[in-house]
């Protein structure tokens, strides 16, 4: 009748609405335009290295006319839900930029093609890099792309009034049990609200305006513990698993873990580093560190020059301490580029991965002074544009050239055993678990193995 | 007839300015000394502002900061070190080296092309509640039909389907129909119902006074009739107030628009804003282009708040009688 | 005025009987009414939540094909100690969130309501849901940052003891139960205020008539005739209070040691965090089924379908 006609009238035009607005928005998708030619989309996170990699797909490009490539760029927190969905949603990039953490996954679940036949010279690269990238496997997931470590930061005008040179910093030792001439400086260091320093009479731990030592929350501090502890506990002779990449045992029970974790919750007890509550209810421990609380800090090489763009500090870097195992041992971790499986097109893909690993494009990634490429030539490079920019990098290249650099750990279940040793440490930071906390920790890692 | 009881109640003068104790001022003499209840009752609400305010003006003074000499005075009041960058970044006015010169987010922005998308998406979006939403809220409060209480006990739990469960399904959905990257496909899934704007509406549909409808059926009015003209107009405040929210609501929506609509043509501005916060593991925001991201983005509702918010006061044509 | 039409409302409009053909009418004008919003509910919110309610029962890591496993979730789930603690730390969180905000949101709409007409003093109350969740979530954690954050200087200034907001274990949720507040307070506000306007003028005035204080006409007029959008508003401010998730993670991340890890955030962590997404699901699914029955009792508790109007 009349309501029921007005209505279906009104379904029809709406409906009409719907289509209109649908065909008038931008393009649905993309796909490739015909034959010969492929239209490739490449993901990163890093927002600066943007400009160089548009460079680097403009030189691409022009040498390969046939394909196109566009670059999106999704940030860190997004990157892998985004990545997922894409992939469940059938809308997938075709190469994406990969990172160890989410690498072992998408490796076993088949969604990464094997890069076996591209043609790349894997001499071209520091030691280490390209082996982390072959899949359990065998087979060749990632090209290398860059490479990171961890060192001391230090302030300059701290470390001068308290009366030390750079070059002390370089000569400290550390060992579980009283710390060595490493807990020296850093209590020598901490400056409570009086005046009085860490290891002079009368200092009140409760009231310290400056830490010796800074501490980052979260990040990982349970089982990678990059920032944190991994430069005492990997000098102190011991590893994170049994084999890496593709460890099945870790080692997260054994007397060297436990005590350097002890230790380093000892210093929240003696004042020089602040209590966990602290630095998690913190925005950052280098917001931390830019308003004068913090005198060294053990941070990495990707965020060097955050600390030193930093106006009211100046910052150096300086060697980690030498450890009983008699050398430093700072994580050494690296991104590579990667191709999806699903990807329509598997041959420009590959060509645009080997051309990402090349010397040119990853020259001018080193010109950039924001990471350091994999490529020998290009990381070299990458050390003078640093110093331009204000920044010498030489101590972290200096750790890596003498060996004294553990690889960052690649395995299936990682972000399981992350989530189940974060609470395991945090409860000794905040002394609430001890030794017994870290071995049941551990035990529920290696469980998921079995 | 039906028009008569409409003027009757428009002619009723608007909701007292002059008379803020309400109605009871025409039964008590006015009184010279406000009471003791009513300096109470300002001095909390203004406790109450200065608290809603005082992140704002935090936000304010963060934003005319340069962000790399933020960290070295944290407690200032003032902004540190003033500078207009982090507008110039958020507008898509700085080039990539003054960006970085400052520590900030070197990411181009076209700022006119995200607003414009954020404006359609979320124009769609409220549109399209407003419009299906009183519909189904009439429906389930004024109308009677075989299954209704049913039906919208089941829409009800609409509000509990946990995120996870939505996000993967709705991208299939809206790919299968050929939506990706498309201003409907970003806005299609809240475009035709949520819960709440259901049940909030229905609320109010409940509450029409019966006398005013069942004069228009003894008109012949229709129950299209009825609806448009008699509960639409009748719930223009409550509606107001749903329009407003929903608006704000689809405004600050972050990752369904990520991931449904990444292709520029149709990148919403929290979706393009984003870039501000931390891209890289560990990294930390651009703190002051992040604070001029979402000042700058709040504005566009702020006006349209203006805009609607007198409809939302307006107190009178709501229950339709004196 | 006040007779018994306004009784007929409670009913739905029962009282009255229609001849035949219209109420086949009526049927078929209800059924079309509700159409676009059955179907995008079918479409948009049934199908999603049938799925997943499928993995909940099976072994999936999103890239790969999903494994039936049965009940083994479940199973699971009931042996999990994080998840109990997850809901106990959710269920303070939601009493703190909503105890709080309701109270204010109901204080600030009648203050609004009686006091002032101001457009300005309801966009400033408005202001900070206009800003995203999870914006709010970082400026309040730069606010109530130990070491540099203003709150904190004002605390040291008072010569009292720095407070460690989102890092004290006993603070952690208060503060992140205040975060929320701060930003939905506006909003409930208005919402309410959207039901006091619903109250009929005349029936304070013949409160007033009859001598009755503020006081007495808020408890006897305002807050019955209130109920049925308090109830509204309730349900929806609990169901979305229990699934907190933004402010977690843009500030602890669930800790320190597990004492913010809310019942979403685990979910999310254990679904594509860590790329279990079959037993993601089946905690998405007790989550459901307790909100499910949790606002089943509260709409009967507050009779949210009549109004006490008459």
């Amino acid at each position: 009748m009349k309501t029921v006609q007005k209505l279906a009238i009104a379904a029809l035009a709406t409906s009409t609405l719907f289509a209109v607005t649908a065909c008038s928005s931008g393009d649905a998708g993309t796909g490739s335009d015909g034959s010969g030619s492929a239209s490739l989309r490449y993901w990163l996170w890093d927002s600066n290295q943007l400009p160089a990699y548009e460079q680097c797909v403009a030189d691409f490009t022009e040498a390969n006319p046939e394909i196109s490539v566009k670059i999106e760029q999704v940030g860190w927190n997004d990157y892998f839900e985004t990545l997922t969905t894409s992939l469940v949603g059938g809308d997938a990039p075709d190469v994406i930029a990969n990172h160890a953490s989410f690498y072992p996954e998408l490796a076993s679940s088949g969604k990464l093609l094997d890069l076996d036949d591209v043609d790349v010279d894997v001499s071209t690269f520091r030691d280490g890099l390209a082996e982390r990238w072959v899949g359990e496997d065998g087979k060749r997931y990632g090209l290398p792309k860059d490479w990171d470590t961890v060192a001391t930061l230090y302030n300059a005008g701290f470390l001068a009034e308290a009366g030390y040179t750079p070059e002390d910093l370089a000569e400290l030792d550390w060992n579980p049990d009283d710390g060595g001439t490493w807990e020296e400086t850093i209590a020598h260091l901490t400056v409570d609200a009086n005046g009085v320093r860490g290891d002079e009479a009368g200092f009140d731990k409760k009231n310290v305006a400056v830490y010796g030592l800074g501490l980052k929350a979260k990040s990982g501090i349970g089982a990678f513990g990059q920032t944190q502890w991994s430069p005492y506990a990997l000098a102190n002779d011991w590893t994170y698993a049994d084999k890496n990449p593709f460890g099945t045992e870790f080692n997260y029970a054994d007397d060297a873990y436990i005590e350097t974790i002890e230790w380093w919750a000892g210093l929240i007890e003696k004042g020089y580093m602040p209590g966990y509550e602290a630095a998690i209810s913190g925005t950052s421990i280098q917001e931390a560190y830019g308003a004068g609380r913090y005198a060294l800090v053990t941070d990495g090489s990707w965020n060097a020059k955050a600390y030193f763009g930093m106006t009211g500090v100046e910052t150096g870097i300086a060697p980690l301490p030498v450890g009983p195992s008699g050398s430093r041992a700072g994580v050494m971790n690296g991104l590579a580029d990667s191709v999806i499986a699903g990807t329509k097109h598997p041959e420009a893909s590959k060509k645009l991965v080997a051309y990402l690993a090349t010397a040119d494009c990853q020259d001018i990634v080193a010109e950039a002074a924001v990471v350091f490429p994999a490529v020998k030539s290009s990381s070299d490079k990458a050390r003078d544009a640093f110093l331009a920019a204000g920044i010498d990098v030489s101590v972290y290249y200096d750790a890596i050239d003498a060996g004294e650099y553990v690889d960052a750990p690649i395995a299936n279940n990682w972000s399981s055993i992350l989530a189940i040793m974060e609470p395991a440490v945090e409860a000794v930071l905040l002394g609430q678990g001890d030794a017994d906390t870290l071995k049941q920790g551990a035990d529920e890692v290696n469980s998921l193995f079995r | 007839m039906t028009m008569t009881s409409r003027t009757r109640t428009r002619s009723t003068p608007a909701a007292p300015t002059s008379r803020p104790r309400g109605s009871d001022t025409r039964l008590r003499p006015t009184r010279k000394k406000p009471s003791i209840g009513r300096i109470v009752a300002w001095v909390l609400l203004v406790v109450l502002l200065l608290i809603t305010l005082f992140p704002f003006y935090w936000m304010l003074r963060t934003s005319l900061s340069n962000n790399l000499s933020l960290s070295s005075d944290p407690g200032s009041p003032l902004p540190v070190d003033f500078t207009l960058g982090a507008y110039r970044r958020v507008l898509g006015l700085a080039s990539t080296e003054e960006a970085m010169a400052e520590g900030g987010s070197g990411a181009s922005i076209d700022f006119w092309l995200y607003l414009r998308n954020s404006v359609i998406v979320s124009t769609l979006i409220t549109a399209g509640q407003v419009v299906f939403c009183s519909m189904a809220a009439y429906a389930f409060a004024r109308l009677r039909w075989t299954g209704r209480d049913l039906v919208f006990g089941v829409l009800l739990c609409a509000l509990m389907v946990p995120v996870i469960f939505t996000t993967i399904p709705n991208f299939i959905t809206i790919r299968d129909l050929g939506l990706l990257n498309t201003h409907l496909g970003i806005a299609l899934p809240t475009m035709l119902m949520t819960p709440f704007a259901i049940f909030f509406l229905r609320q109010f549909f409940l509450g029409i006074s019966r006398e005013v409808e069942e004069a228009a059926i003894l008109d012949g009015a229709g129950h299209v009739r009825r609806f448009t003209s008699i509960a639409l107009p009748l719930s223009a405040s409550p509606i107001a107030t749903l329009a407003i929210l929903t608006y704000i609501n689809s405004w600050n929506e972050y990752f369904w628009p990520l991931v449904v609509g990444r292709a520029e043509e149709v990148r919403v501005l929290t979706v393009a804003l984003g870039v501000f916060r931390s891209q890289t593991p560990q990294g930390g925001p651009d703190w002051a282009g992040l604070m001029a991201a979402t000042l700058i983005a709040a504005l566009p509702v702020i006006v349209l708040f203006l805009l609607l918010g007198k409809r939302i006061i307006n107190s009178i044509g709501y229950s339709g009688t004196k | 005025m006040m007779t018994t039409e306004t009784v007929a409302i409670a009913t739905g409009g029962r009282t009255r009987r229609r001849p035949h053909r219209a109420l086949g009418r009526e049927n078929l004008a209800g059924w079309l009414f509700a159409a676009p919003a059955i179907i995008g509910f079918a479409v948009f919110f049934v199908w999603p939540a049938l799925r997943g309610a499928y993995f909940s029962f099976t072994k999936y890591n999103l890239l790969t094909e999903p494994e039936w496993i049965g009940v083994d979730n479940y199973t699971r789930m009931f042996a999990d100690g994080v998840f109990w603690n997850a809901l106990g730390v959710t269920a303070y969180y939601v009493l703190l969130n909503i105890g709080f905000q309701t109270l204010l949101a109901l204080g600030v709409a009648v203050l609004l309501h009686r006091l002032t007409q101001s457009l300005v003093i309801r966009g400033i109350a408005l202001l900070p849901y206009m800003i995203a969740n999870v914006i709010a979530a970082l400026v309040w954690f730069y606010l109530f940052d130990y070491q540099i954050g203003p709150v904190n200087e004002m605390i040291a200034w008072f010569g009292l003891d720095r407070i460690a907001f989102l890092g004290d274990q006993t603070w952690a949720i208060p503060t992140i139960a205040f975060i929320n507040v701060w930003r939905h307070l506006g909003y409930t506000a208005l919402l309410i205020f959207a039901g006091l306007q619903m109250i009929p003028r005349d029936v304070y005035e013949a409160g007033a008539i009859d001598g009755a204080g503020e006081g007495r006409m808020f408890r006897s007029i305002t807050l019955p005739l209130l109920r049925p959008v308090l109830a509204m508003v309730l349900v929806i401010t609990v169901t979305g209070a229990f699934q907190v998730f933004d402010t977690v993670a843009v500030t602890t991340g669930g800790g320190p040691v597990n004492s913010t890890r809310v019942i979403n955030y685990y979910i999310y962590d254990v679904a594509f965090t860590r790329g279990d997404f079959g037993y993601g699901s089946a905690l998405a699914v007790a989550l459901f089924a307790l909100l499910a029955v949790f606002t089943y009792i509260q709409l009967r508790a507050t009779r949210a379908n009549q109004t006490d109007l008459g």
